[in-house]
């Protein structure tokens, strides 16, 4: 039986003026702190706005900001570095992540109990502490090179932080440092979630632990790994910190992301509306790599 | 999943584990050992593993670089953003479960579609309305952009907590007279502790450790450790002993922090992707 009531209350007790009320600050601190400075940008990054006084007709460029980029070698690189950091800190979080997981799953209770909180860490140190130590250990004269010299390997061989063509690898490494960790708690609970008798009848039929692993474990977790891939996935494209701390986007810009370029653009060239239009483009290339297919996959599952 | 094994692979397996938790430790290990080495000892390689462990590069940095201000302004901008989503957050998410219509459920999800906008498109419009409004350099600044990147997740995480209370608790409450807010500080707080937990260590770390809006909104009076050690590295040539001992002063209490609460911190971050 379907009871239709009145659409709207002004009691506390009945209808929907408490629910609105309660949720009212939440909302009013988004808005004013998200959704407007978002409107204002887009407005911003018509104009060509240098902190000065703004002439609404004088200063007005269309999208001359955006047409600027495509001729601008700096912003296309640091458009291609993004996703190149993006891609490769992504696939070596799931493997590693991966690997790591089922690894520790095999521990006993106790040895995992002292294994977690070692693993989760890395999660909480700042990235900033994060681009320190591993500057440190990058360090020409430093402790890595001092082993890899062991190895024969120099900076000749492998230059880490100061070779264009490896700057970005090394500081996907410190990327992978920190965030597998995550990778690995939320895996493990995907794991811990599938029955154990799946295993047992994949094993008397003669399924070895690589099969079991295709067959069973992989299925299972896709619904965890699409929603991992979403929380964690986005964040490699907003890459700022790691960066500003490890190269500030040097060695000759082989490691300059959208996020840097657009930072160095506002607050040091005072170009706000270009800097502005640069940081629309990130947000395009999130919603292009992760929101659309992360909206249509919960779509698909309703 | 557990894997039917042979005893050297087990071997295997217990010595690869062991090498994982090493690569964790290690690097925070040279990090807070060296900020306890002189300058010599920090640049002699093979680094050795006993030396004789000195404050200086504490002293100086606390009281020369005065970190000790920085880390008061640490807390006070990460405790006020704590309590401000948590606030927030947990009314909200209240809200969004008494909603009648399947509204709030659509508006939980689209608040987190917040989390594809990108720090820096934020900012800069951000930065140019609170210098406007003469905002910039007070704590509120921080706290503001802190607190509004935490609250979506936060409501929508406690909003995932409300739903499992069973609607009969809920009911019989109504049956017996309460009022719709007695109901929610009478039962629903209690029940929610764990949940708080979780939200208090996952919002404490993640603004104890943002630089990028720290690093524009604040000035040298309200600078966080982050911003303060951002600075350091800044430097050309780096006094790795001073950075060593700032790096430290900002990674132990957050890390000590989520060692305590291990058990919220690890659910507050699966429940995110478990309950998808």
């Amino acid at each position: 039986m379907r009871r239709r009531e009145k659409a709207f209350h002004w009691s506390l007790e009945r209808g929907d003026l408490l629910p609105l009320l309660l949720m009212l600050p939440a909302l009013l601190l988004v808005v004013f702190t998200m959704v407007i400075p978002l409107g204002y940008g887009l407005f911003l990054s018509l104009f060509n706005f240098n902190m000065g006084a703004m002439d609404l007709g004088r200063d007005f460029v269309g999208l001359g900001n955006y047409a600027r980029m495509f001729g601008d070698a700096v912003a296309m690189k640091s458009i291609w570095n993004t996703v190149k950091f993006s891609l490769g800190a992504i696939a070596g979080d799931m493997l590693l992540g991966t690997l790591a997981a089922v690894m520790l799953f095999q521990l006993t209770r106790r040895e995992a109990a002292f294994a977690r909180p070692i693993v989760t860490m890395p999660l909480l140190i700042s990235p900033i502490i994060i681009s320190l130590m591993w500057r440190y250990i990058y360090d020409p004269q430093g402790i890595l090179y001092y082993f890899l010299g062991k190895a024969g390997v120099t900076t000749a061989t492998f230059p880490g932080l100061t070779g264009e063509s490896t700057a970005l690898l090394s500081i996907i490494i410190a990327h992978w440092w920190q965030v597998v960790p995550f990778y690995i708690i939320v895996l493990t609970a995907g794991l811990v979630s599938i029955p154990q008798e799946l295993y047992e009848a994949a094993y008397v039929d003669g399924a070895g632990g690589l099969r079991a692993f295709r067959t069973i474990t992989l299925p299972l977790l896709t619904k965890i790994y699409m929603v991992v891939l979403f929380i964690s996935g986005v964040d490699t494209i907003k890459i700022f910190d790691l960066i500003y701390g490890l190269t500030g986007g040097g060695p000759n810009n082989s490691t300059i992301s959208i996020s840097i370029y657009a930072f160095n653009q506002a607050f040091s060239n005072v170009q706000m509306g270009y800097a502005m239009a640069l940081s629309v483009l990130a947000m395009a290339v999130a919603f292009a790599l992760f929101g659309i297919p992360f909206t249509s996959f919960s779509g698909k599952r309703r | 999943m557990i894997i039917k094994s042979k005893w050297y692979y087990r071997v295997l397996q217990r010595a690869l584990v062991l090498a994982m938790l090493a690569l964790a430790v290690v690097p925070v290990y040279i990090v807070v050992s060296n900020s306890f080495r002189r300058a010599l000892d920090i640049k002699r390689m093979p680094p050795k593993l006993f030396f004789d462990p000195i404050l200086t590069h504490y002293s100086r940095v606390l009281s020369v670089d005065s970190f000790a201000r920085y880390f008061i302004n640490s807390l006070i901008i990460a405790g006020c953003t704590t309590a401000t989503v948590i606030l927030l957050g947990t009314l909200a998410a209240y809200g969004l479960r008494l909603f009648r219509s399947r509204l709030g459920l659509r508006l939980s999800n689209i608040m987190m579609l917040g989390k594809l906008v990108p720090s820096i498109t934020i900012l800069i419009p951000l930065y140019i309305m609170l210098n406007r409004m003469r905002l910039t350099g007070l704590y509120i600044a921080p706290i503001l952009a802190h607190a509004a990147i935490s609250v979506p997740f936060v409501t929508w995480l406690m909003r995932g907590f409300i739903e499992d209370i069973p609607t009969e608790l809920l009911e019989s409450a109504t049956e017996m007279g309460a009022t719709r807010m007695q109901t929610f500080f009478v039962i629903i707080l209690p029940l929610l502790l764990p949940a708080v937990a979780s939200a208090v260590i996952l919002t404490m770390q993640s603004s104890w450790n943002e630089l990028l809006f720290s690093l524009t909104l604040t000035n040298i009076k309200t600078y966080p450790l982050t911003v303060a050690v951002a600075r350091f590295t800044g430097a050309m040539s780096v006094d790795w002993g001073k950075c060593s001992a700032a790096a430290t002063i900002t990674l132990v209490p957050i890390v000590l922090l989520g060692f305590f609460m291990q058990k919220y911190l690890v659910t507050g971050m699966t429940a995110g992707a478990v309950k998808g």
